[in-house]
């Protein structure tokens, strides 16, 4: 089976070949119980079952290794994905949703039912209309009827989540800036949305390299926190309650949920307890038996959180991925420089995925910004950083070629198109929307206020910035091949 | 009837545990050797002697598989199982390491420089090929992580003249790759051996390949361009290769090198069972359906494994090759009719 996730992971997996049952070394731990000795037969179906004294029959449980348990560690990556396939996928959704309805007709159990909440990135919304050659606000009104078809509660926007790491991400690179002099890491700043990136620098360059990762939670997550905090406070629900759903572009988000640091020991629940891919929300409309146009559209796009005349869709200024670069370099332009910037001229340089913006004031360098897509970028970015070498205050770095639109979720083109035509197309929908900067809504003022009592609370720290960790290596001699 | 002979010219002694491989500068005047010892040895010509010029340590922490000459002959390339590549410097007399690249995973198996000079090439256990440029600053950048192969690659090599690289791997194929547009892609896989590919060797016009495997043969590939008058089908503007020879019966155990002489046209392997072997195509051998004769084999050529082989580049016919046993050795090819 071909990875699907990106090729900065895949390239991290240790060994060649290795699946949980065949050589997984994680340790497993087993409940003992006291047992009298007896036989273990397999079963028909290849379970094994415990034969009791008196002949009756006990189907033993199977050691079940968990993503995180993956994650933790730098055996491998490849296992990783099959234990993707029974935690994070659209039939984990379905099931939750067969288990509202079962609720449903069960008197007094209505209460036990969970709110399902869908937050649905714009890329993924993109790469749908690209698809059926619809609009992308069209395509939006179709995949929220779509869900609440389903018997989802609610559907988000992640653009919305997104200007929260955007603000967030300008802030923390002018303290980083500023304490340059004195903070060897502080800069470059590197950003951290791409959970591709962060997997591939936790497991193979650790310390060196993670300091220079910015804190900032990703829009998923933060919309993660969002949806488990804020929401399930205004809906007097505990987060466990609720169980969202993000559609992402990219197969290495569903690792970034996973994560042990979006996990909420009280209450044994995630901030995002499933991602799909955009492929897989096709593959719904596949189980469903209807073309997304044929879906009865909302008249909304999507929900909004609070007020109902934010519910408009909108984009942010600086490609597919989320425009990081851009909006770090023009805030830190006039924050910094009092300099306006309206129109950032790239400067291309080995290839499209590495590209540089430079601030000049007064004839010196002032900032000097990278766009870095895929792994080859990456790796030279990594590799000047580690020999004090690199000139950059800022780099957007992303693991896949071309960034998040040509995610590896994303839907692979139909016959007669080529994969570049498709990405142009998926591109002109994306940017087809009305941008503006994440400073020009109140609402998030109105949050920062609300919900996290002010823009640099203990709160709003946790709530909207993350940590990493270095994975140690694990070396053992009989990995040794010639 | 004529008689070949592979004479054996000198023992070169000095590796402390296996050697892996050998490689001759571009004027065949130095003979660099690396092995499980951590140490690459220079072996020169001292009056009629081959003799050791200088032993490079501290490069490395781990094995070092495999050592590649600049076109230049300026610098020298080693790798190792510490996954790093070592670049060496013999500019100003002796060899300075003036760069580690660092980014494969694990095991780096092969390095190689293209005819150019300006990129090399480099393959892990880690199942990727990386392409890095070499710039006129002398830095070394990535160009690009090829992840085409889907399990650990033996070895790279890039064609002659042309940017062109061929790679070879535990999956059992040979991959061929070519810079497009923004980066650089596989073009045509080759899959007809049945085991491990361990190396291969292009003939001097680029236009013909040879690779050798586990599962004991040697297999001999032509190139067929577009609208070729064979009739060999190809896609778009690319060339399809295709083979044209197998030779198996010869090798008893895995081979482990293979080496076509740009200037005698001989094909050399090195085996598992020891022994050097020597093919000759016959005379007026139809290149898309060719002939090729075992005219020498040299058992017990070496103690034990026999590693690596290579063809002077100047000196016609005379051969080096390196052992499991540690030991370096030269050999003359001789026919007498």
């Amino acid at each position: 089976m071909a990875s699907k996730f990106s090729g900065a992971l895949q390239l991290t997996d240790l060994d060649d070949f290795i699946t949980p049952s065949q050589e997984c070394i994680k340790p497993v731990k087993i409940e003992k119980k006291p047992t009298k000795t007896g036989a273990i037969k397999i079963g028909i179906d290849g379970s094994y079952l415990e034969l009791g004294q008196d002949g009756s029959e006990y189907k033993l449980e199977k050691a079940k290794i968990t993503l995180n348990d993956c994650l933790a560690c730098s055996g491998c990556i490849t296992s990783a994905e099959s234990v993707l396939i029974t935690q994070q996928s659209q039939d984990e959704l379905y099931r939750i949703l067969e288990e509202n309805k079962n609720l449903d007709t069960q008197q007094g159990s209505a209460d036990k039912k969970k709110t399902v909440v869908v937050s649905v990135c714009p890329q993924s919304r993109a790469s749908l209309a690209a698809k059926y050659k619809i609009g992308i606000v069209e395509a939006a009104q179709r995949i929220n009827g779509f869900f609440k078809r389903l018997g989802v509660d609610l559907v988000f926007d992640t653009s919305f989540s997104r200007e929260f790491s955007l603000i967030e991400s300008g802030k923390e690179f002018i303290r980083r800036y500023k304490a340059r002099d004195t903070q060897k890491s502080a800069i470059p700043m590197l950003a951290s949305a791409c959970p591709g990136w962060i997997c591939y620098a936790e497991k193979t360059h650790g310390s060196y390299i993670l300091p220079y990762i910015s804190t900032t939670k990703s829009p998923q997550q933060i919309m993660g926190s969002l949806v488990k905090d804020y929401l399930a406070k205004r809906h007097g629900k505990t987060p466990d309650q609720i169980y969202h759903v993000t559609v992402m572009p990219c197969y290495d988000k569903k690792l970034e949920a996973s994560r042990q640091d979006f996990y909420n020991d009280v209450y044994r629940t995630r901030d995002v307890d499933c991602v799909i891919s955009t492929g897989e929300v096709d593959k719904m409309l596949d189980v469903e038996g209807i073309s997304l146009v044929d879906v009865e559209p909302c008249k909304e796009p999507c929900d909004s959180l609070f007020s109902p005349q934010s519910n408009e869709l909108y984009g942010h200024p600086g490609g597919g991925s989320g425009g990081y670069l851009e909006h770090v370099y023009k805030y830190a332009a006039q924050e910094l420089f009092g300099t306006h910037i309206g129109h950032l001229s790239y400067k291309t340089l080995r290839n499209q995925d590495f590209k540089e913006v430079t601030l000049e004031v007064d004839g010196k360098e002032e900032l000097k910004f990278a766009l870095a897509y895929g792994f080859r970028n990456i790796q030279n970015i990594v590799q000047k950083i580690k020999r004090g070498k690199c000139q950059y205050h800022f780099v957007e770095i992303m693991a896949c070629p071309s960034g998040c639109l040509n995610g590896g979720g994303q839907l692979r083109p139909d016959d007669g198109e080529s994969s570049k035509e498709l990405l142009q197309r998926v591109d002109e929908l994306y940017n087809s929307l009305e941008t503006r900067t994440p400073f020009q809504s109140n609402d998030i003022h109105q949050l920062y206020e609300d919900w996290l009592g002010g823009s640099d609370t203990e709160k709003a720290q946790h709530m909207l910035h993350t940590q990493y960790h270095e994975v140690e290596k694990m070396t053992s001699a009989l990995n040794l091949k010639w | 009837m004529t008689e070949a002979m592979l004479n054996l010219v000198c023992t070169l002694q000095g590796h402390l545990d296996r050697a892996w491989n050998v490689a001759w500068n571009p004027t065949g005047t130095l003979l660099a050797s690396c092995g499980g010892d951590k140490a690459v040895r220079i072996w020169g010509k001292e009056g009629d002697k081959w003799v050791c010029k200088t032993v490079l340590q501290d490069g490395h922490q781990r094995t070092i598989r495999s050592v590649a000459w600049s076109p230049c002959g300026n610098f020298l390339a080693s790798c190792s199982f510490d996954a790093t590549v070592c670049i060496w410097d013999k500019r100003q007399g002796d060899f300075e390491c003036m760069a580690t690249l660092e980014g494969h995973e694990n095991e780096v198996k092969r390095v190689a420089w293209s005819a150019s000079g300006h990129l090399m090439a480099t393959c892990s256990r880690d199942k990727s090929v990386w392409i890095w440029e070499f710039d006129d600053d002398e830095e070394f950048e990535c160009a690009s992580v090829l992840s085409a192969h889907s399990q650990d690659v033996k070895f790279v090599t890039w064609h002659p003249h042309k940017d062109i690289l061929a790679s070879a791997s535990y999956d059992d194929t040979i991959k061929f790759f070519k810079e497009e547009e923004d980066d650089w892609t596989c073009f045509d896989t080759l899959d007809s051996h049945d085991s491990t590919v361990w190396s291969l060797s292009f003939d001097k016009t680029g236009e013909r390949l040879v690779s050798c495997s586990d599962d004991k043969t040697v297999k001999f590939w032509q190139e067929y361009l577009p609208d070729n008058p064979q009739g060999v089908a190809t896609s778009g503007s690319d060339p399809k290769w295709k083979c044209v020879c197998t030779l198996s019966g010869y090798h008893s155990r895995t081979i482990y090198d293979v080496c076509w002489c740009h200037q005698t046209g001989l094909v050399a392997t090195a085996c598992g069972d020891d022994a050097i072997r020597v093919f000759q195509e016959e005379p007026n051998s139809d290149k898309h359906q060719p002939s090729f004769n075992l005219a020498v084999t040299v058992n017990k050529a070496h103690s034990q494994d026999v590693n690596s082989i290579s063809w002077n580049p100047k000196i016609p016919a005379l051969l080096a090759s390196c052992s499991d046993d540690g030991d370096v050795k030269i050999w003359q090819w001789e026919q007498k009719s």
